[in-house]
């Protein structure tokens, strides 16, 4: 089967999501395409307090169709769900772990107590299997900011431990500036899902071993590596101890190549699609929770950066391409002013692939609601229909 | 014949072509270096061999992804066999293929037969082979090998993740045919397995099974069910001490062999595997494990072999080791086995026996080119088995 037959039969199938035309504007594949961005998650009002729990647990996550992985998830969710509140608002998150693995919150560009800042045995002990731990923090600074797991980081990331984290101000200056009525939350994050698995499951194993233990009152730091000065390690060392990142413990080399690259958790042909209208302004928040660089390219358009790290730039900055390092947030203004469909990508095409397949990863697409249906067609296709497949996939 | 052969490769050849087959394997690669100076005091007598790497082997295996949630998977592996064995310098003692899924295995290949339910802590596979295996009834006795390895073919169904149900056929070794390969033994097991990866989830409980074989051995007078030799295994291993520092487990198999009444004289190793018999093998196991790795393992053993059919002829063997690691996979061991052959058995066997081995041991077992998960992994156990 040749390429252009097999875009023939994918167009008939019914699965997938609508990236591209076809049914895309059809009320169930909209809804869909909601649910393909951070879900918001409710608060109790509990006197100054808005209180929001999160629970963490282990699930079985879809990438694309028919790839599945295992991976830690907020509240059954890749990304967690986003938290949103006001500037000033006095914030209260109850985090049980429900895993055997041990986690913390760490809320990335929030101006925190140091207390609350997520990071295990510098501001706080890990919250082990069941526990719980509860933050609390005034919400600022304004903009957009996320929150992802601070132990085992790199592992805990890739597996899921991302969520957005929106600090909205009644005196926008966004807004002010662009005047907008939609908005779209995008968390990007890499994947090397052999690296995730086998650490995964070499965390799981040790901390059944670990847990044993400490139920029986034997909690022993050096099994977890902990010293409290450099000569306690240096002693330890000498007595035998030998650091985990020796390599009579460990094979040279085992940093993660990530294979599949995601946007709210999904890849290629299950990214979401951010809707327009003629005419209409839209802002995009740009969360990079992941290891990569991705150097954001949309078509057909410029956009305005507007923010930098959820500080509003004093000057926006006019550009159709970003570099959206790791760890970085930034915000940007689209202006439906070309009608189209219009990909909007990692210009780093490795970034597209679906375990070194292109089309996949991140690619995604801006699409005007109000496009005609004259203007959906672009040739006849194999089927005989005159629209575009839903789903096209190369090999 | 030819012309199967020709039309199969070009079928071969077809498939490649259409398909443009771009899915590499993964690799398991599995060796086992055992080198020990031995010295072995045979009644009166004393040998000792310098270097013995008898039981050293190597596996390779290539495993990939079928299409609907199957996968297969090729192995290949030989070792290197005794000295006065037979089998030349080197045995292909693994060359099979296997196709499973979630809950079924096919296998089919030269493979470990189900002749042993169990896993010993001795230094070679072997060392207790007279207690601890259903012996191979064709065999004359000239390799362990004969005993352990065999053509099979087997279905094994999973349930619950931890109930291993098997039917298995073999080809066994039989010298007084050798391109004989009909079935000529075969058989079902039933094991409950903890597996490795939840071994600090349940206390006492490891493994616990039987099994039963058949052989389609020829006997003088007798026809059909009467004629084959048949033998029920049963084993059971139980954490004493579950401890992950300090970790004590104790494991038994016993093997009823039904065997032939009529043959009550073993003057013969024919005779001696044909014969009723009633054998246990049984270890105790302290393992030391410092930070989460194994440091110093202390066993000991013992198995008992009586002949009901054969007054006074049993068999005693006493077995004990220590292994200390000197780093990953790789460990200095010692071991003292102590045989003791009474009545018939210490005519053909010889009487007593003491042998004492001091040893390097290295063994891994890698996977290159990882692309999925085991089936006994925590994940796919616990959360959800990823097809």
């Amino acid at each position: 089967m040749n390429r252009k037959e097999f875009i023939g039969y994918s167009a008939t199938g019914a699965a997938g999501m609508a990236l591209f035309p076809a049914n895309l504007f059809a009320k169930e594949n909209l809804k869909k395409n909601e649910k393909r961005f951070p879900q918001i998650l409710p608060y109790a009002k509990k006197g100054k307090w808005k209180e929001f729990e999160l629970e963490i647990n282990i699930m079985e996550h879809e990438l694309a169709p028919a790839m599945k992985i295992h991976t830690l998830a907020f509240n059954n969710m890749i990304p967690g769900p986003e938290i949103r509140v006001k500037e000033g608002d006095q914030v209260r998150v109850k985090f049980k772990n429900k895993t055997e693995i041990n986690h913390t919150i760490h809320w990335h560009g929030i101006y925190v107590p140091w207390r609350m800042d997520g990071v295990p045995y510098v501001t706080q002990m890990p919250v082990m299997a069941d526990q719980e731990f509860i933050y609390e923090f005034t919400a600022k600074p304004y903009g957009t900011h996320f929150y992802h797991c601070h132990w085992g980081t790199l592992l805990h990331m890739q597996s899921g431990m991302f969520g957005s984290f929106i600090v909205e101000n009644d005196d926008d200056p966004v807004k002010k500036a662009f005047p907008y009525e939609r908005e779209y939350t995008l968390v990007y994050s890499a994947h090397d899902v052999n690296f995730l698995r086998n650490e995964l499951n070499g965390m799981l194993e040790r901390m059944k071993e670990r847990s044993y233990l400490m139920k029986n009152g034997r909690f022993d730091p050096q099994r977890f590596n902990l010293f409290n000065t450099k000569e306690e390690l240096l002693n330890a060392i000498e007595n035998g101890y030998q650091p985990p990142y020796l390599v009579n413990r460990r094979s040279l080399a085992d940093l993660p190549n990530p294979n599949w690259f995601t946007v709210n958790g999904k890849s290629y042909p299950s990214t979401p699609s951010l809707l327009i209208k003629t005419g209409e302004t839209i802002r995009v928040r740009l969360i990079n929770s992941g290891t990569e660089n991705h150097h954001l390219h949309l078509h057909g358009h410029d956009f305005w950066m507007v923010c930098d790290d959820g500080l509003p730039l004093p000057r926006p900055w006019q550009r159709n391409t970003l570099s959206l390092s790791p760890g970085k947030t930034y915000d940007i203004i689209i202006e439906g002013n070309n009608r189209g469909i219009w990909t909007f990508h990692d210009h780093d095409t490795r970034r597209v692939t679906n375990n070194g397949l292109y089309p996949g990863g991140n690619l995604m697409a801006l699409v005007y609601e109000d496009l005609p249906v004259e203007e959906r067609q672009v040739g006849k296709m194999n089927n005989g229909k005159n629209i575009l497949p839903k789903i096209a996939l190369d090999e | 014949m030819k012309t199967k052969i020709y039309l199969s490769v070009i079928l071969s050849v077809a498939l490649v072509s259409v398909t443009r087959a771009q899915v590499s394997p993964e690799i398991e690669l599995g060796a086992k270096g055992v080198m020990s100076g031995n010295i072995v005091v045979d009644n009166a007598n004393t040998a000792s061999a310098v270097s013995d790497f008898s039981d050293s082997q190597i596996l390779l295996g290539f495993k990939q992804k079928l299409y609907s949630a199957w996968r297969g998977q090729m192995v290949f592996g030989f070792q290197f066999p005794d000295a006065d064995s037979d089998l030349g310098q080197v045995f292909f003692n693994h060359v099979f293929l296997t196709v499973e899924n979630h809950k079924n295995i096919f296998k089919l290949g030269r493979s470990t037969t189900k002749t042993i339910i169990n896993e010993f802590p001795t230094l070679r596979d072997d060392d207790a082979i007279s207690f601890n295996y259903s012996l191979n009834p064709f065999s004359i006795g000239s390799n362990t090998q004969d005993n352990q390895y065999g053509n099979v073919i087997e279905y094994t169904h999973i349930f619950r993740q931890r109930y291993w149900f098997t039917f298995h056929g073999e080809n066994l070794a039989n010298l007084s045919s050798p391109t004989d390969f009909s079935l000529n033994a075969f058989g079902a097991s039933f094991l409950y397995i903890v597996p490795g990866s939840q071994r600090w989830n349940r206390n006492v409980l490891q493994r616990i099974g039987m099994s039963y074989n058949n052989y389609l051995t020829d006997r003088p007078g007798y026809s059909g069910y009467e004629e084959a030799l048949k033998n029920i295994l049963g084993t059971v291993t139980i954490n004493v001490f579950p401890d992950p520092v300090h970790f004590v487990d104790f494991r038994i198999q016993g093997i009823y062999n039904i065997g032939f009444s009529e043959i009550d004289s073993i003057n013969s190793y024919r005779n001696y595997v044909k014969t009723p018999y009633f054998s246990t093998f049984g270890t105790v196991r302290y393992l030391y494990r410092k930070l989460e790795r194994p440091f110093i393992q202390v066993s000991a053993g013992m198995g008992y072999k009586s002949f009901s059919s054969v007054a006074g002829s049993n068999q005693f063997i006493g077995i004990t080791n220590i292994f200390y690691r000197l780093g990953e996979h790789f460990d200095l061991g010692f071991q003292y086995r102590y045989l003791h052959n009474y009545g018939e058995t210490g005519s053909l066997f010889g009487q007593k026996q003491h042998r004492f081995q001091l040893a390097l041991v290295y063994s891994i077992d890698q996977i290159f080119n990882n692309q999925f998960d085991d089936r006994n992994s925590i994940l796919n156990l616990e959360h959800g088995y990823i097809k």
